[in-house]
């Protein structure tokens, strides 16, 4: 566990981040106590958003709250925990009224453990009826999926199901291994279904206890603590927890990041190829061309989850090229990087470059390169771009990789996986030369968009994009997926996504727009309107805009309210309301207010088919 | 080895009470904040401050400044009073 290089305390103070280093590296209850006053001292920007996370425990969580609080602070997030009282699973799930339903936060989180759930599986051949291990398993199994399904059908919250960690406390159960339905058979059975049901629905997700566990070590178990306060852990592993807890969580609240920058010679090969020379580049399945070719592998894998890959390298292009084709072992290959920058310019300026291409701004990039120099200079001149390494050793580069956070992800889409290839025809459409004007360009594309309204089958993406979506934003309003549900549900309620096609495949849902009845009469109040920056400058939003008035005037609307509410990031779609025709009414720091009065059927782009 | 003020150094700083507060008041009974709960952090602070393990049957008898000084010089962890300055 280790914090000192966390990336996201880095806009803290150095009080604060002195504190939290502190705090993990020598624990205490005060150190603990201290870091969290600090945090709290900071404005609640730098501290980041309030949220509310349910837990429910069969062990005691109380005891550790602020260990688990502290973890939370990292996120960074204001975190208020809500733990139920002990081992009251059944109480709080199935009552409709318990505070799970009542006060939802952002997440519910179940912890259990062997020890309760489990209990008569610690003594299988002094139980009353051995033989009907197996038929125990079921019924705990049984037990996981009814909690699971009722909680489902009553709470709107993302749900973590802890997986059962093996248990410390318990004999080497080499006898035990003989009886059906033994602890260890019956632990892997329970995280096999619990496995099973985070696949059955996008609000379940798995918080993998057994694997944190596995990583901490027998060492992480108190039993002093377990047996005075059925609190199982040590203070530093409570600590450890909290940061797990963290990492887990932060994908709901925090995009991830979607580009990595690598760079090639001794990072992606051992050697300098304009040096060294092809030959002797050191890459395949022996030590240590067999580290760089690790690398490779689980770059290649981050760019099929949909990160993009962005090649930037000091070298002669013509030499670079030549290289990465010829090398028999080489997995990554030139056309598997959306963008490409060898040259012997600045890395930090050829970053800032290819963000510009890419349509994306710099906090959605990491960097990877073994020189301590590029790494030093991109953090000065580029302090948003993520820095995965911080030591050029190709072991460190691949472990910092493996161990880091900032592309994690609950839920990937469609859309995610085939981002790659979308964004190599972003570049195709662009490079293009058309004579004329825009419009003729853009109907050389062949776009078609189809509207429906959000549902069942789409949700998942527009919860997606209204938690990601920076630049073209009018409100920025990150609402989770009961927000939308409850938006959907509203009597008069218009909400629409779009999605867009061009002759070179389908980009899938590239925008939203949201609206619900006003409080006057026949008025609606645009809550979201948003497009993907990967279909910015296609005419979405003017496709989305017809449609919404359309249909509004078909529902009987007679005026349409919408606000600009500023961002850092979204200058973009400052001035969009007045170009669709509204009206300013206020204008001030924290929005513009616009209307439209009367409404007035519009026609869709010429240069797009609308389906 | 630490010395006596150590302990009520940190009873005050964990109870957050005045730095004033006498030895006699550091008692479970005249601290509304030492419950169970805290008692389970409080173990853990003065296992780690002083560098011990307390055995089960010891845990049970801690309840005030003077308890856990007499368990910590039994323990070697504490002087004796009359070797305090």
């Amino acid at each position: 566990m280790t914090i000192e290089s966390d990336w996201r305390l880095r806009h803290l103070p150095d009080s604060v981040q002195a504190a939290a280093v502190g705090a993990v590296s020598r624990p205490s209850w005060l150190a603990v106590r201290q870091a969290l006053a600090a945090f709290d001292a900071c404005s609640t920007e730098m501290q980041g958003p309030p949220c509310v996370i349910h837990m429910l425990s069969t062990f005691n969580v109380a005891s550790i709250e602020s260990a688990l609080r502290f973890g939370l602070r990292t996120v960074p997030c204001r975190p208020e925990l809500v733990i139920a009282p002990l081992d009251t699973l059944e109480q709080q799930i199935f009552d409709e009224r318990s505070p799970l339903y009542e006060r939802p936060g952002i997440a519910t989180v179940v912890f259990w453990r062997a020890e309760e759930l489990l209990a008569d599986f610690f003594w299988p051949l002094s139980r009353s009826e051995i033989g009907q291990g197996q038929k125990r398993i079921d019924e705990v199994c049984q037990r996981i999926r009814d909690l699971a399904e009722a909680y489902l059908n009553r709470g709107s919250a993302a749900l973590f199901l802890s997986t059962v960690a093996l248990p410390v406390a318990c004999g080497s159960g080499i006898t035990g291994l003989k009886v059906p339905g033994n602890l260890n058979h019956a632990i892997s059975r329970i995280n096999a279904t619990i496995f099973e049901l985070n696949a059955t629905d996008s609000r379940l997700r798995v918080l993998d206890l057994n694997w944190w566990a596995a990583r901490e070590g027998f060492c992480h178990y108190d039993t002093q603590m377990d047996f005075l306060a059925r609190q199982p852990f040590t203070l530093a592993s409570a600590m450890s927890l909290g940061l797990f807890l963290a990492r887990n969580l932060r994908p709901l609240l925090l995009p991830r990041r979607k580009v990595l920058v690598v760079d090639l010679d001794d990072t992606l090969w051992g050697g300098i190829v304009g040096e060294d020379g092809i030959q002797q580049l050191k890459l395949g399945h022996d030590f240590p061309g067999n580290v760089f070719l690790r690398l490779q592998r689980e770059i290649l894998e981050l760019k099929n989850q949909g990160v993009l890959l962005v090649l930037v390298s000091k070298n002669d292009e013509n030499e670079a090229k030549e290289a990465m084709a010829q090398m028999p072992s080489m997995l990554l290959r030139w056309e598997h990087f959306a963008c490409h920058k060898i040259n012997f310019n600045h890395k930090y300026i050829n970053v800032r470059e290819a963000a510009e291409e890419i349509g994306l701004s710099l906090d959605s990039f990491a960097l990877l390169d073994d020189s301590d120099y590029e790494r030093e200079q991109m953090r000065a001149f580029n302090p948003e771009v993520l820095i995965i390494n911080d030591r050029s050793d190709a072991l460190h580069m691949l472990t910092s990789l493996l161990q880091s956070d900032g592309f994690d992800a609950h839920y990937i889409s469609a859309e995610d996986r085939s981002r790659h290839r979308e964004y190599e025809l972003r570049a195709a459409r662009t490079a293009r030369p058309v004579e004329g004007g825009i419009e003729e360009f853009l109907s050389t594309l062949k776009l078609r968009a189809k509207v429906e309204p959000v549902g069942r089958d789409n949700i998942e993406r527009v919860v997606q994009l209204l938690g990601k979506t920076n630049q073209f934003n009018v409100t920025t309003r990150r609402h989770q997926i009961d927000e939308v549900k409850r938006i959907i549900s509203q009597s008069g309620s218009i909400h629409l996504t779009l999605r867009l096609t061009d002759r070179f495949g389908d980009q899938g849902i590239v925008g939203v727009l949201l609206a619900v009845a006003g409080s006057e009469d026949a008025s609606l109040l645009v809550d979201s309107l948003l497009v993907s920056c990967r279909a910015l400058g296609r005419g979405v939003e003017d496709v989305l805009w017809a449609e919404f008035i359309n249909r509004a005037i078909d529902s009987g609307a007679q005026r349409v309210r919408a606000t600009y509410i500023p961002t850092p990031k979204n200058g973009l779609v400052a001035g969009l309301f007045d170009r669709l025709g509204l009206t300013p009414i206020t204008r001030a720091g924290n929005g513009t207010e616009y209307i439209l009065n009367p409404l007035k059927r519009i026609a869709w782009p010429a240069w797009i088919t609308v389906q | 080895m630490d010395g006596g003020d150590a302990l009520r150094d940190l009873l005050i700083e964990f109870f957050e009470l005045p730095k004033t507060t006498q030895r006699e008041k550091l008692t479970q009974q005249a601290i509304a904040k030492w419950d169970s709960l805290a008692m389970v952090q409080l173990i853990t602070e003065l296992q780690l401050k002083f560098k011990i393990d307390f055995a089960l049957n010891e845990i049970e008898h801690l309840r005030s400044y003077a308890d856990i000084s007499d368990c910590l010089r039994c323990k070697g962890a504490l002087r004796n009073p009359d070797e305090e300055e």
